[in-house]
């Protein structure tokens, strides 16, 4: 083994390492986006203050019950085995023959989702009750408060979680390869069998790994700043002398 | 018939402890009425209860002939011809100056975006935020998100304005801009409900003022009876208290 090796199975199966590493990318960004999607949903049925008439207390309840159901069942067991349960068990049961790239997307999009909605139901709850009660004085209902006011704060501050779950999901994408999607990890497998190499392949493989997980923490970083705006905000015209110097105006009588 | 609000034998208890016990009284149009009292005797519990952020055990509250305590009745319908100025501002924190007095007109109110901005400047510079529009509220000072707070209440056009204690969260020297921009609002015939520490203030503004103690009004009238000559022992104690 050495450094011209490495250089020519890179330039011998690129193309190999490179649809894999896009299929990982694939999954990771539609699950992540799919489980959030999920996971705001979720988080926000399950933080709809109890309603006055009995009928939507125990509708609401029964929609309560099934998401806990889902949250813990999908948080409490490996999404390896979950992966061999879906596709093959959507095969034995309804006959469906799973695309393997849509059962891959499809269980990293429900798994996030058990995850995001725990994130979002906590930043919905840290959103200070004040915010609520201003939304709800203009006359706001649950769906406009949500939407306008708490939802844009929460996704603000669920957003560095968010971006931890990406980075996992780019991670835990490789436990695929065992329904037989082409991803990354699958991919070097693969050359690693033809080649009768594993370090060189396995070493490759993880290079690109960490630069689409680093690429990802700069790329959130970034859009971080962006939403937090500018540090100042820009006055338009001059204000009046008083307003400034609320200090000298302070005596009225 | 005056009255916009009529408070009917409003009750209110949090579990076992009963916070309001069989108030009656009624806002007219047009007046200011300040609501004085010593600390929990229920003076926000009152104001939260008449725009329903609190749910009443108890009573009845008329608004313009109708009972907003009706199942059928549209809360969401009736709270938007309420403005609430709260004592911690609650200004949303992710909306700018501008957008906070707009928000509500265009998702609730439905007016257009023109028509929003429009109202919204007119009410900025009336509380003298008009060059803050784009200020996000933790760049302002407390003073200043205040006056905001209260432009974005006045935005809606509400009937009546309801301040629980505007200036209590504010530093001394940024009571005085919230306090004058106020009193330029009773000026104005504007109907106000406000909840108030600073006996100066009510005195010169208030037509009427309400004096609660223990969860029932104790005694109310014009400030020249409340301040100079007060019927009530209760009242003759608080004010010696918070007067001196
Ligand atoms: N959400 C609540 N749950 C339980 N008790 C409450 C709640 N809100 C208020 N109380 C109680 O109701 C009583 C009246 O409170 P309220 O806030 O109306 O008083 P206040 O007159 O506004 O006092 P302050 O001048 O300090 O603001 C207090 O004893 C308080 O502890
Ligand atoms: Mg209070």
């Amino acid at each position: 083994m050495s450094i011209e090796y490495i250089i020519s199975m890179i330039t011998n199966n690129w193309p190999m390492f490179l649809r894999g590493a896009g299929m990982t990318l694939l999954i990771s960004i539609i699950g992540t986006i799919f489980g959030a999607v999920i996971g705001l949903l979720a988080g926000v049925i399950r933080t709809i203050p109890k309603p006055e008439r009995k009928m939507k207390r125990i509708l609401l309840k029964v929609v309560n019950l099934i998401l806990s159901a889902y949250i813990e069942f999908f948080r409490g067991t490996p999404m390896i085995v979950q992966a061999m349960v879906i596709f093959y068990g959507s095969a034995l049961a309804f006959g469906i023959d799973m695309d393997r790239t849509t059962a891959a997307i499809f269980i990293v999009s429900i798994n996030t989702g058990a995850y995001m909605a725990e994130i979002v139901r906590g930043g919905v709850i840290s959103i200070d009750k004040g915010q609520f009660e201003a939304a709800q004085a203009i006359g706001m209902n649950h769906v406009q408060t949500m939407w306008s006011v708490v939802l844009p704060q929460v996704i603000r501050n669920i957003l560095p979680a968010t971006g931890n779950q990406f980075i996992i999901n780019i991670k835990d994408t490789s436990v695929l390869n065992v329904i037989g999607v082409t991803e990354l990890y699958f991919q070097a497998k693969t050359v690693a069998g033809i080649s009768f190499k594993y370090f060189e392949p396995f070493f490759i493989a993880c290079i690109l790994y960490f630069v689409m997980t680093f690429t990802v923490t700069l790329i959130l970083r970034y859009i971080e700043r962006r939403l937090d705006g500018p540090e100042n905000y820009s006055m338009i015209g001059q204000p009046p002398p008083q307003l400034m110097l609320p200090r000298n105006n302070a005596n009225i009588d | 018939m005056g009255s916009v609000i009529e408070v009917q034998h409003l009750s209110k208890s949090f579990g076992n402890h009963e916070v309001l016990r069989d108030i009656d009284f009624s806002v007219n149009k047009g007046e200011v009425i300040c609501i004085i009292g010593s600390s929990g005797s229920g003076k926000s519990t009152l104001l939260r209860c008449i725009n329903l952020l609190e749910k009443p055990s108890g009573g009845q509250i008329i608004y313009r002939g109708e009972n907003i305590l009706d199942e059928k009745h549209d809360i969401h319908a009736y709270r938007k011809k309420l403005g609430m100025v709260f004592q911690q501002f609650n200004l949303f924190n992710n909306h700018n100056a501008l957008n906070n007095c707009m928000v509500g007109q265009v998702k609730v109110l439905k007016r257009s975006k023109e028509d929003a901005e429009k109202i919204a400047l007119k009410y900025l510079k009336v509380v003298g935020m008009d060059h803050y529009v784009n200020a996000k509220p933790k760049q302002l000072s407390g003073g200043q998100k205040q006056r905001v707070a209260i432009a974005r209440a006045l935005s809606m056009e509400p009937d009546v304005m309801l301040f629980d204690e505007p200036t209590s969260a504010l530093d001394p020297e940024m009571v005085g801009e919230v306090l004058k921009v106020m009193k330029e609002l009773a000026s104005t015939g504007l109907t106000m409900l406000i909840v108030t520490h600073e006996m100066e203030f009510a005195k010169e503004v208030a037509d009427r003022v309400v004096f609660m103690d223990k969860g029932v009004i104790a005694e109310e009238g014009p400030p020249e009876q409340i301040f100079n000559n007060p019927r009530e022992e209760r009242t003759k104690t608080f004010l010696k208290r918070t007067l001196s």
